[in-house]
């Protein structure tokens, strides 16, 4: 255990140092997330494009909506519920009201009812409307102080596909980090065993377990460290929200994590030099990075690339990451990704094992 | 402990003992790379508290003695025992307490000098103090700083420091001094000269002549995968059956002289042997001043100038250029 804690220590502490590392896995993804999100991110955010739909039609609901019209930071469109929540989910609203039939009347009793629909993956988009919406209600509440008229909102967010792309790029960045952060292990353990360190280890009593598993736990460790930072400026500089639970996060990096390690053992066991092991696991990085989905969407890639997508471990994890971050998903809803995740951990890892060699 | 109760024991026969005594037991080692046999038959005895060294040319096979010794190379054939433990069912045990330095200096990357010491030190159930080691190898103003940016000698010294980690009982150093400065040579000396005054074993190979001779208590030379002979320095020396070694150059009209061969030489009395030089001829005697005399003679007889006349006492070198019949570095 000792030995272990030691090599462990060891381990994070070289890491920590080789800069080539840090630069490829943690600096790619947060300039990645600086350009874009200062690029593209904030679009949009600034007028509310407000979907209104009137089935009332009373005198009380069209001064309503003429009240809206007059706030410049408001957008209005007015249709039918189908085409306003169906353009939420498009992205061209960002929040869409319905006043049922009866809401007048309802009103002059005081007690009235409106339903409010927010695009929930636009944090930015979905404040502003709801300090719109909040707004008109409240002065509608003191105009008719008289009769202690009331109106409650009823508020339901809406899945849309409007994220901003600060929003999607974050969960791609987060996936293509793990990716550089872990499969160079088997450039790690090449040079070792080419210079010769792994012969000075094979002479002490160190177990060949504590190695491998002193090594797995520190990348673990640091691509973890890593994501926190990542993610950290993501939320701080962009409001990017993570809206599904942090644990169901922490679970599928890790999965992601372990299987890009299994697949950089697999190169360690195979290749003889050190050049050799870089040489191939950027080759299969390169690709990967841009085919799995990191910066942009693979939905529009041409058919025959499909196959060779559909393989990408990378592919899944992204997949993963953002149907957590971005729309909330349980580790049970992403369950195919993780399991094709698995899939490849324990691929690789018997693969490893049966061509490892020590010296 | 165990050796002074087997030392006791009166039923013990004399090489019973000796086996009792021995830190490590080498019998019949083979090791073959494909078809070709790197060791080859090898029996070893190396006494407790004793500075042993190995010697011979390149490829002789004396790393992948040492490194199946270690434990880090699977012999074919053969047996090890190290501290009456054997090397394929107790390498752990045995990796416990011995120190290794290879002959290929590797450190990790990216640590210091400290760290690393720190990191082979927690390898072990119980770790010597890090600053006396550096301090021992001379490296405490180095102790901060990385491999990278160590010279060749330095990450050596390194290196010896890592073997001396766990306060080894039996301390293997795989040429320790190859690419040391002479003042970092004798600082190795002295810190191999104190293992062995703290009781320890030490098993070391190298190219040096006159490291074998001052520093080791005994020697094996190897050639071809194969011992060729095991003794002291001294006893090796006095298989040659000379006193002394004469060296000279014969030269006729200025130019060196093809006229004089080696087998003449031997002919000459007190003489037990003559070879040839790059230049020069070397004769062993017996007798040093019945031969110089005849020698003097010979050249006379001859017309023959002698120019760099040496006499010398018989050196390692000249026993290793006797059994392998060339230079350890040819
Ligand atoms: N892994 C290997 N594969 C094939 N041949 C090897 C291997 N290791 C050593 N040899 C061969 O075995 C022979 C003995 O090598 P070894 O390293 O033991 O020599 P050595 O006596 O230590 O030489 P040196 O003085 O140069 O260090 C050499 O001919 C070498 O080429
Ligand atoms: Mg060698």
């Amino acid at each position: 255990m000792k030995a272990f804690f030691a090599m462990l220590w060891a381990s994070v502490v070289m890491l920590s140092r080789n800069r080539v590392l840090l630069i490829t896995s943690l600096g790619l993804a947060v300039v990645s997330i600086l350009i874009f999100g200062w690029l593209f991110g904030s679009n949009g955010a600034s007028t509310l494009s407000l979907g209104v739909v009137d089935q009332d039609h009373s005198a009380i609901s069209q001064q309503i909506v003429a009240n809206l019209k007059h706030n410049k930071s408001l957008v209005v469109h007015e249709g039918s519920t189908d085409a306003e929540t169906q353009a939420l989910r498009n992205g061209q609203r960002g929040a869409v009201i319905v006043m049922p039939a009866g809401f007048g009347a309802a009103f002059m009793q005081g007690d009235a009812a409106m339903q409010v629909y927010y695009d929930q993956s636009s944090p930015v988009e979905q404040a502003i409307a709801q300090a719109a919406v909040q707004s008109i209600i409240a002065s509608l509440n003191q105009q008719s102080s008289a009769h202690t008229a009331h109106v409650t909102l009823h508020e339901q967010a809406v899945n849309t596909h409007n994220l901003r792309q600060v929003d999607w790029l974050t969960p791609g960045m987060l996936g293509m980090l793990l990716m550089w952060a872990n499969l160079p292990v088997g450039v790690t353990l090449v040079s070792w065993r080419k210079e010769g360190i792994m012969k000075r280890l094979a002479a002490t009593p160190l177990r060949p377990s504590a190695l491998i598993g002193s090594q797995i736990l520190a990348r673990l460790l640091l691509s973890l460290g890593q994501g926190v930072i990542l993610l950290a400026v993501a939320i701080f500089v962009f409001k990017v929200q993570i809206i599904g639970s942090w644990m169901a996060l922490l679970a599928t990096t890790t999965l992601g994590a372990l299987a890009m390690l299994a697949i950089g053992f697999v190169i360690g066991s195979f290749a003889r030099t050190a050049e050799v092991a870089d040489a191939i696991s950027m080759l299969i990085s390169f690709p990967m990075m841009f085919l799995g989905g990191s910066y942009f969407p693979t939905s529009s890639a041409p058919a025959f690339l499909a196959p060779l997508i559909n393989v990408l471990p990378l592919s899944y994890l992204n997949d993963a990451l953002r149907q957590i971050i971005n729309n909330g998903a349980s580790l049970a809803s992403v369950q195919t990704d993780l399991l094709v995740l698995a899939g490849w951990l324990v691929a690789a890892l018997l693969l490893s094992v049966r061509a490892f060699r020590w010296a | 402990m165990a050796q002074t109760s087997t030392l006791s024991n009166p039923l013990i026969t004399q090489a019973d003992v000796s086996f009792a005594e021995a830190m490590v037991n080498v019998k019949g080692l083979v090791k073959r790379y494909g078809r070709f046999v790197a060791v080859n038959d090898v029996s070893l005895s190396i006494r407790r508290g004793e500075i042993f060294g190995v010697l011979g040319p390149n490829g002789a096979g004396k790393t992948t003695t040492l490194e199946i010794i270690e434990g880090i190379r699977k012999a074919d054939a053969g047996e090890v025992i190290v501290d009456g433990l054997d090397v394929r069912t107790h390498r752990r045990a045995i990796q416990q307490r011995i120190g290794v330095q290879l002959q290929a200096t590797t450190l990790f990357p990216d640590l210091t000098a400290c760290e690393t010491i720190n990191l082979f030190g927690a390898l072990y159930p119980h770790a010597t103090n890090t600053a006396e080691l550096l301090a021992e190898v001379g490296l405490t103003e180095k102790a901060s700083a990385r491999p990278q940016d160590l010279s060749g000698g330095q990450r050596q010294r390194l290196a010896l420091a890592l073997a001396l980690v766990n306060n080894p009982t039996l301390v293997f150093l795989d040429e320790p001094t190859s690419g040391l400065d002479p003042q970092s040579r004798r600082m190795l000396w002295d810190t191999v000269l104190r293992l062995r005054e703290r009781g320890k074993t030490v098993v070391l190979t190298t190219h040096f002549m006159d490291e074998a001779q001052t520093l080791c208590d005994r020697i094996a030379i190897m050639d071809h995968g194969m011992i060729i002979a095991q003794d002291t320095p001294a006893g090796l020396i006095a298989t040659l059956g000379a006193s002394a070694a004469i060296t000279c150059e014969f030269t006729e009209n200025g130019a060196p002289s093809h006229a004089i061969t080696a087998t003449e030489l031997r002919a000459l009395p007190g003489v037990t042997d003559a070879r040839d030089g790059l230049e020069h001829k070397v004769i062993y005697t017996a007798h040093v001043e019945q031969t110089l005399v005849a020698l003097l003679q010979y050249a006379a007889a001859r017309s023959v100038t002698m120019n760099h006349l040496q006499v010398n006492a018989p050196t390692l070198e000249d026993v290793f250029l006797k059994l392998t019949g060339r230079g350890l570095r040819d």
